[in-house]
């Protein structure tokens, strides 16, 4: 009994891993700028191609095929550096203040631009860049292969995870983020530079997105179409979890990840179903997700 | 236009043995509307289907197109869905600019425009779909299908396992989530049960169309410790697929079957001893596409222009052109020449035999021309830099196929293992 | 008879002699007023500042409800197969709605999106009832008995796309013009105001849902019978988006508004299909971009200049 369920939870970890970061990045700029970024998925399969791209050259280059591991971090960075402040700048900064209905318009309109952008860009082929899969071999966990990559990445969400919480507790730049998520008129009120706040968090955001597809690529192929799926995912995950609740998302993508798992291995129908069938139950009990609010109604 | 084209064209037109009246009422080209799947995960089986289109279209034409009239396609991108791929065939079939369609990869798509080639009467011909279901009511009048039909094989492939396998036990499916997927699995689940009951099925996975990741489904492949994991993916998703259960070390824990397992032979390495095929008698390397001896140098064209080798579903697609074109030339000689309207290309089409690159077809009563079915096993092939296709067998696709009118599942649970036992001979190295 | 009601009349006159005398735009328009039902279902929502991305659930639903009778039930008259479109997708609105409507803002947004994520996944995942992502195919419908060939039907359809569009345009006005449409414009403005006056918001909400539901589901409906096919896609989110966008596009402060960006959105994609088709998506999102920031009254705020665009600035 315990060497089946074994399997299952590290099946539902690695799977996890993947969409906390994405859901992460939605929630922590949601948190900060109040914007949800329709377009969040695209940057997460952004990511994917970069990393792809770069990963494939350098083996084709005759590079060592080791720096396939710093390219998966440099892509993430070089996609956010590119895209977050762009975006953040232009876009998104003229939504505010114009209601939620503006910013998910112009969030779904940055999407569907995104998307065929990279169609003309990397094209319509799948990529496979799996050098970094490969390099780090296999374990055997209650009776059933797993990749170390794979383990690889349950420790990365963790660091991730624990990593932003210090850096929101102890550095200045994290404190100012924690000021103006908890009071955005007072912070400006004592002189805090909002706007560049806002343009940290939305790269920061756009950074997970990216990284959380650049850390994908060595187990799953790169096509088109990425985006969309994973943009739902990363809002299920994020409203379970409470939007703009870090260890919301946290839990949420562990809840979601285990109910699919367990769907694939009981009932493979519901697989696709579980995830949205998790957000609305919990949505029916906590309308503002685990770890949400209500917002304060202002007269 | 360019020259050699408007020459050849007038060399044909001047060699025309029907004379300068009837050629005159001859269109200008001939339109084609040739759907595949150009985008999306599915692009890398529909590329090479339309890779080969161009290239026989272009074989055809400099030989004086048909009939003297140029082919001239018009491409549908399948990967934009089937609401799409629907209007798309509406729009070209009412603007009146195609006379026919080479229609289409998925067999969702050739499901949904079943209907629309009635509606609008025009002629069709299905290049790969080859779901049982399309047209099994024998109602179609416009759409046939000169490729294959799952029944055969998918028949073949549990066949031909279970002659190499014969202890087989625990079965596993992991097959996309549509149509083709649904009917792959109860063929072979009917198939394996009609042979020996005792046959378990221990896993059934229907990943959707498309999906990047197979991580877990190999984890509950892995854990549930089949004999046997049969898939029917393909496009992008079977190479991703493959790509991550290799490592994961499904291939030594099972034997694998991977329907359509030639066409990424030469971009991924598969294990020996996997069983793979083609769908339908579509390989050019087979010793009857040697015989008939035209594979092999189009093969060599396909390779100059493309750079790599052609796969069978380049076949599939070359294979329907040239019986569109046996089509025209005996819809053209059963009118004096006259050029055909889509009821005389349909009497055309009725009852046809042609031979294509690999194999030869008749149409039956249903519109459905049941083809070979070749299944081989990984190997080392002296003079292919990559695996290949060894220990052949080429089932032979009208004795597989069920009589009209009947319900093909039932058809085959209805069958005795004397019918089986000439099947079930193990195939010898080559 | 005012100005605008002669303009109104010459563009009714223009729409239905365009696929005589052009037949290929028939398709195109049939499609482009089916879609224009369900962003007209939006736009009512949107009146009232909530912005739903799941909207594509009632159109799937509208849909699938004349493919599973004409498939299932092997009912294909048109009249049925609208009516029970209509009544399946407006109960699902008044159940989903009751409790969907108490949220506002993101939070409306995002409920609807994981609802109709719910529907799409099921109608994906159900083979054996919803023929899974094939789809279901809908018969040539029949109009209470008379079985009209596909190519007269065709016509038909259009014509009777156009009457239901006219008729769905005038209800819907008068509905924007009653106390109950007045009052949905006023949640956007102030909320608590309007509930001080007596008038209960969720109530309000809860009809207009169910009513931009139902519209929905007649969108879908005429969908189905035009291409004579359901497919799940019709309930992905991305659908929920491209129906709001369409409503916004043509601009929702007049009934009009939705079927204008419709048809607009529907002529530029077949224009776009046929030279550039890789950028369709591309060329749809940067034409939003530019009516959010430059026309924020749609097209239809531009069609009537600048003397109407004043405070009916809802986005």
């Amino acid at each position: 009994m315990v060497s089946t369920l074994i399997p299952l939870f590290v099946d539902a970890l690695a799977n996890a891993a993947i969409i906390f970061f994405v859901a992460f990045g939605l929630t922590l700029a949601f948190s900060v700028l109040r914007v949800l970024n329709v377009a969040h998925g695209s940057l997460y399969s952004i990511g994917a191609y970069v990393a792809a791209s770069f990963g494939l050259w350098i083996i084709s280059a005759g590079l060592n095929p080791w720096l396939t591991f710093p390219a998966l971090l440099l892509s993430a960075a070089f996609v956010a550096a590119l895209f977050g402040p762009l975006i953040e700048m232009t876009l998104v900064r003229w939504t505010y203040g114009r209601g939620e209905a503006v910013q998910i318009l112009v969030t779904f309109a940055l999407f569907l631009i995104l998307e065929d952008l990279q169609r003309l860009v990397f094209g319509v082929s799948s990529l496979y860049a799996d050098t970094p899969m490969a390099l780090l071999g296999i374990s055997e966990i209650g009776g059933i292969i797993y990749l170390n990559y794979q383990l690889l990445l349950i420790a990365i969400a963790a660091v991730a995870l624990f990593g932003t919480r210090l850096f929101i507790r102890h550095t200045r730049t994290g404190r100012l983020l924690a000021v103006v998520v908890a009071d955005r008129e007072v912070s400006e009120a004592m002189g805090i530079n909002t706007r560049r706040i806002f343009t940290l968090a939305f790269t920061l955001g756009v950074f997970l997105a990216a990284l959380g597809g650049a850390m994908a690529t060595p187990t799953m192929g790169v096509a088109p179409g990425l985006g969309a799926d994973t943009m739902v995912l990363a809002f299920a995950v994020a409203a379970i979890g409470g939007l703009g609740q870090i260890e919301g998302a946290a839990l949420a993508a562990i809840i979601v990840a285990l109910v699919r798992v367990l769907a694939i291995y009981y009932v493979p129908e519901l697989d696709a179903v579980a995830p949205y069938i998790v957000m609305l139950l919990v949505l029916l009990v906590r309308p503002y997700g685990l770890f949400g609010k209500p917002p304060v109604r202002r007269i | 236009m360019r020259h050699p084209k408007i020459l050849s064209i007038a060399l044909a037109a001047a060699l025309s043995v029907t004379g300068a009246a009837q050629a005159q009422d001859r269109p200008a080209e001939l339109g084609v509307g040739v759907f595949t799947f150009t985008s999306g995960p599915a692009a890398a089986y529909g590329m090479p289907g339309r890779q080969g289109a161009e290239l026989i279209i272009e074989q055809i034409n400099a030989e004086g197109g048909i009939g003297g009239v140029p082919i001239v396609p018009t491409y549908v991108d399948e990967g934009q869905g089937a609401q799409g791929v629907i209007s798309e065939y509406r729009r070209l079939a009412e603007s009146g600019t195609v006379e026919a369609m080479i229609a289409a990869l998925s067999s969702g798509n050739c499901l949904a425009l079943a209907p629309v080639t009635e509606q609008l009467q025009m002629p069709t011909l299905a290049w790969n779909c080859d779901t049982h279901q399309l047209l099994l009511d024998g109602a179609s009048s416009y759409y046939y299908r000169p490729n294959g039909n799952t029944i055969p094989e998918f028949m073949a492939y549990a066949l031909y396992f279970l002659a190499q396998n014969p202890d087989v036990r625990r079965v596993a499916f992991i097959n996309p989530d549509y149509s083709f997927g649904h009917d792959a699995a109860a063929i072979v689940q009917a198939t394996l049960q009609a042979i020996n009951p005792e046959i378990e099925i221990v896993a059934e996975l229907f990943p959707r169309l498309g999906a990047s990741t197979y991580q877990t489904e190999i984890s509950r492949l892995s854990a549930a410790r089949p004999d046997v994991i049969f898939s029917n993916l393909w496009g992008a998703d079977l190479e991703n697929f493959v790509r991550q259960a290799m490592p994961r070390g499904l291939f030594r824990q099972s034997t694998v079957v991977l329907a359509l397992g030639e066409t990424i032979l030469q971009t991924v390495d598969v294990p020996e001893g996997t069983i793979v095929g083609v769908l339908g008698d579509g390989y050019w390397r087979s010793p009857e596409a040697t015989e008939i001896g035209r594979a092999g140098a189009f093969a060599e064209a396909y390779r100059a222009r493309f750079g790599e080798d052609p796969v069978f579903p380049t076949m599939k697609m070359v294979n329907a052109f040239l019986v569109l074109q046996a089509a025209y030339e005996k819809a053209l000689a059963d009118n004096d020449g006259a050029w055909p309207d889509s009821a005389a290309l349909i009497a055309a089409l009725e009852g046809l035999t042609v031979e294509t690159m690999t194999g030869t077809i008749t149409f039956r009563g249903d519109n459905d021309a049941p083809v070979d079915q070749i299944v081989g096993t990984v190997g080392a092939v002296e003079g292919v830099d990559h695996p290949a296709m060894t220990q052949l067998t080429r089932f032979d696709g009208s004795a597989l196929m069920p009589p009209m009118g009947t319900d093909p599942i039932a058809w085959i649970a209805s069958l005795s293992p004397e019918f089986f036992a000439p099947f079930l001979v193990p195939a010898t190295a080559e | 008879m005012s100005k605008r009601m002669l303009a109104l009349i010459a563009a009714v006159l223009v729409l239905a002699a365009l696929p005589v005398v052009f037949p290929f735009t028939r398709f195109m328009l049939t499609l482009a007023i089916a879609k224009g039902f369900a962003a007209l279902g939006v736009a009512l929502l949107l009146r009232a500042g909530l912005i739903s991305l799941g909207h594509a659930m009632y159109f799937g639903l509208g849909a699938y409800a004349v493919a599973f009778l004409s498939a299932k039930a092997g009912i294909s008259d048109f009249f049925v197969g609208l009516i029970a479109a209509a009544v399946v997708s407006g109960v699902a609105g008044l159940i989903f709605g009751a409790f969907l409507v108490r949220y506002r803002a993101i939070f409306f947004a995002m409920l609807n999106l994981a609802v109709s994520m719910v529907l799409y996944s099921l109608f994906s995942k159900l083979y054996g009832l919803t023929g899974g992502t094939d789809g279901l195919r809908v018969g040539v419908p029949s109009f209470l008995g008379w079985e009209p060939a596909r190519q007269t039907f065709e016509g038909v359809l259009f014509f009777a796309c156009l009457i239901l569009m006219l008729g769905a345009g005038w209800l819907g006005h008068r509905y924007l013009q009653s106390p109950m449409g007045q009052a949905l414009s006023a949640i956007h403005t102030n909320e608590l105001r309007l509930e001080y006056l007596g008038v209960s918001a969720w109530a309000t909400l809860l009809s207009a849902y169910s009513v931009s539901a139902m519209l929905a589901g007649i969108g879908g409906a005429l969908t189905a019978m035009a291409v004579g096919h359901v497919l799940p896609e019709y309930l992905y989110w991305t659908q929920s988006g491209h129906l709001v966008l369409t409503a916004v596009l043509g601009g929702f402060s007049a009934v009009a508004g939705p079927f204008i960006g419709s048809i607009t959105l529907e002529g530029i994609h077949t224009l776009a299909v046929g030279y550039a088709a890789e950028a369709w998506n591309l060329i749809v999102g940067a034409a939003l971009l530019g009516v959010i920031f430059f026309l924020p009254n749609g097209i239809v705020g531009l069609l009537r200049g600048r003397r109407a665009a004043k405070a009916e600035e809802v986005l």
